[in-house]
């Protein structure tokens, strides 16, 4: 719980003989994380695959062409399983079979694309001029005309060329339409004049007819070949219906066979035996050791290394917390994994982070509004990240309905009491925040102080576990001792500083420095001056936490100003305002819902990161990363 | 009785409090903001840490705000 799952590094080496029905054993159990083996030498080399394996993945890569054409993802569900011995009986036949059915169906779709985006062009040539009546092999083919046929930003003048001349405009976009007809003797001339007017040509398709015409008839053929479109993909979807169950089977199939055959790549090997390193979590060995056993008839050994030399850097990491704490070890892989001789802060998270959240957002609409988008987004969206986070947030939102109520906050409005929305509800001690700033801000920084605290603690029992008592005492006991020294000393000196009155000299004040000064020598000695630059951060550190009250003020504050911007622009007016009001209020506080959820959330987590975990967790532990497959859509 | 030229100027001190931080805090986010986008093109994985390293600046805000309300809150009512 407040450490990574055990793991006992394992050592299986065996008979080649013997191999194939190991690699299945493991990828079954999907606990062993393998450690590939690198360091050939003359002995030992690295494993050949399979000789199966090119051509599964050749294999693998139609298929999942099939898919992508199918648009099939890989996340959908299907009902039941496909028996693996099945899917590799006919995999072959069937696979080939739909790569035929699909490819037809695409071809046919592409083609008609091709097609549709040729009418198209043609369309755009021709458009210019539909309004010209002229068939259009009458545009070009004279011998002694010249045809100019194309846009124009300006109407062609060109009277002082030659009077000799037809032309035909018609405005089109911003410029016009033209088709001009000169003597060939002036051609230069005009398309230079032309050429300076902003003229460009079209080149006309060869096809008979009036543009007009011609136009109707395209447009036609256009909605012939989108229905032909329509029917195709009609195709492409029952085709989809049908293969889904298939592709996603086989599919997996090919994964999980792929991932066997080239296991051996992982492997240390002889020429007749074969040696796999890895880790297991220690639950899960004696079984792996049993399966070995019995598949094997004994005659594979699966041996643990448990010296003490293994660094912990080596040992694969997996997090194991119970399950309402699980969704924060989002947050602190987030950050880093912890190592294997850490502590994993999982549990403090999950029992701070929410308790933080709420303290800022504090309000019981605000909270009811988070719980409800928590519940949605969890049960919408398939995503694990995503989820764990929703989850988060159903929890802070549980807790900032009940900090609600202490503050007796709704949206922004007093709910109980003589002046709030329920006049006749008494029963509790309420703290309004406007009315307690002061003592607020003392509260938060104590909660600072308590959360560095608990931050030198476990920092103390890291460095206790990984350097000795002498390191821990140096490096941690030192800083908690200051920042109690420090504590005392301010709750000395700060009273009277605020009254300007006279500093008396008293025990607590005594014993606060002697602390203090116990703490500075002890660091002097551990960390040297470096550490002593470090001793602002102290303070920083402790003062940062009065955020936990400034964000929850300031989104107090929007809500207050949505709330009688809303009364005195819309509400005070009556009838047909009151829409208004209600709209604003509606945008308004969304708009505070989205920004408390945003800063409420990363403020709270960086109250961990930077202030709480730089006290005890470096992290930088390796994935584990276990040899196997989840099925989802094939079974055994 | 509140002093009004007294309360006047703890609001304008608790308005550069607040403004000026705010700025200070805006021209560290930019620079964190666009170094820590730049670090997400390269690796997605730094998308949470970057995050957290871009709000670092706002805790001058946050003293600004805290300053802002004590001015306001604490003060003011005494005067």
């Amino acid at each position: 719980m407040f450490e990574p799952q055990a793991m006992t590094k394992v050592i299986i080496a065996g008979s080649k003989d013997y191999m194939g029905v190991v690699i299945d054993a493991l990828h079954k159990h999907n606990v062993m994380h393998i450690v590939d083996f690198v360091n050939e030498d003359n002995d030992f080399k690295i494993g050949k695959p399979y000789a199966t394996a090119t051509k599964l993945s050749e294999r693998a890569v139609s298929l999942r062409s099939m898919a992508s054409y199918l648009s099939i993802t890989g996340k959908e569900d299907t009902p039941g399983r496909h028996p693996e011995d099945a899917i590799a009986d006919e995999i072959d036949e069937k696979t080939e079979r739909l790569s035929f059915e699909v490819t037809q169906v695409t071809h046919n779709i592409s083609d008609i694309d091709s097609r549709i985006k040729d009418i198209n062009d043609k369309k755009r040539l021709l458009d210019p001029l539909k309004s010209f009546d002229l068939p259009l092999d009458l545009y070009g083919g004279y011998r002694s005309l010249a045809v100019f046929v194309g846009t124009a930003k300006e109407l062609p003048t060109i009277s002082d060329i030659t009077n000799d001349y037809e032309l035909e405009t018609a405005p089109y976009m911003r410029g016009h339409a033209i088709a001009l007809f000169v003597p060939r003797e002036f051609e230069d001339d005009v398309l230079k004049r032309l050429q300076e007017q902003g003229y460009s040509a079209l080149s006309l398709p060869e096809i008979q007819g009036t543009p007009k015409d011609i136009l109707a008839d395209l447009d036609a053929q256009l909605i012939e070949l989108e229905t032909k479109k329509e029917t195709s993909q009609e195709e492409l979807r029952t085709l989809r219906e049908r293969y889904i169950d298939y592709i996603l089977a086989s599919d997996e199939y090919l994964s999980i066979a792929t991932q066997k055959a080239e296991a051996p790549l992982r492997f240390a090997t002889t020429k007749n035996a074969f040696i796999i390193e890895g880790w297991i979590p220690t639950k899960n060995l004696a079984d792996v050791q049993r399966d070995v056993d019995s598949v094997t008839d004994g005659h594979v050994m699966v041996a643990t290394d448990e010296s003490e030399q293994i660094s912990a850097e080596k040992v694969p990491i997996a997090l194991e917390n119970p399950m309402p704490s699980q969704p924060f070890e989002v947050l602190v892989k987030a950050f880093a994994l912890p190592k294997y001789n850490e502590i994993d802060p999982t549990m403090f998270v999950a029992l701070i982070y929410p308790f933080l959240f709420a303290l800022m957002l504090g309000d019981i609409g605000y909270g009811a509004v988070i719980i409800g988008i928590g519940l949605v987004v969890q049960r919408r969206l398939k995503s694990k990240g995503i989820r764990d986070l929703a989850r988060i947030l159903v929890y802070a939102g549980v807790l900032s309905v009940v900090f609600g109520f202490i503050y007796n906050e709704f949206f922004g409005v007093e709910l109980f009491g003589a002046s709030g929305l329920i006049p006749s509800f008494y029963a509790y001690p309420m703290v309004p925040r406007f009315d307690n700033i002061a003592t607020l801000l003392v509260f938060t920084l104590v909660i600072g102080i308590l959360m560095l605290t608990l931050g030198y603690i476990l920092g103390f029992v890291n460095e206790y576990r990984q350097h000795g008592v002498k390191h821990a005492v140096f490096t941690k006991a030192s800083w908690l001792l200051l920042l109690w020294g420090g504590v005392l000393v301010v709750i000395e000196i700060l009273p009277p500083l605020t009254k300007a009155a006279a500093i008396s000299i008293s025990p607590a004040l005594l014993a606060g420095f002697g602390i203090a000064v116990i703490g500075l020598v002890l660091l002097l000695v551990g960390e040297g001056i470096v550490g002593i630059t470090e001793l602002p951060t102290l303070l920083s550190n402790v003062l940062s936490y009065s955020r936990l009250l400034s964000i929850g003020v300031s989104s107090l504050g929007i809500a207050l100003a949505v709330n009688k911007l809303s009364y005195a622009l819309f509400f005070s007016k009556g009838g047909f305002f009151v829409i208004f009001g209600v709209i604003l209020l509606i945008i308004g506080h969304a708009v505070n819902t989205a920004l408390g959820i945003l800063d409420s959330g990363l403020q709270s987590l960086r109250l961990h990161y930077v202030e709480f975990f730089t006290k005890f967790y470096r992290g930088g532990g390796m994935k584990y990363r276990p040899f196997g497959l989840i099925r989802k859509y094939t079974e055994e | 009785m509140v002093d009004p030229t007294a309360a006047g100027l703890l609001g304008i001190a608790a308005a550069l409090a607040v403004g000026l931080t705010g700025i200070g805090a805006a021209l560290g986010e930019q620079m964190i903001g666009s170094a820590a986008v730049g670090a997400m093109a390269e690796d997605e994985g730094f998308f949470g840490r970057g995050l957290v390293m871009t709000v670092i600046p706002e805790s001058i805000v946050i003293f600004g705000l805290v300053v802002a309300l004590i001015l306001l809150f604490v003060t003011l009512p005494t005067i």
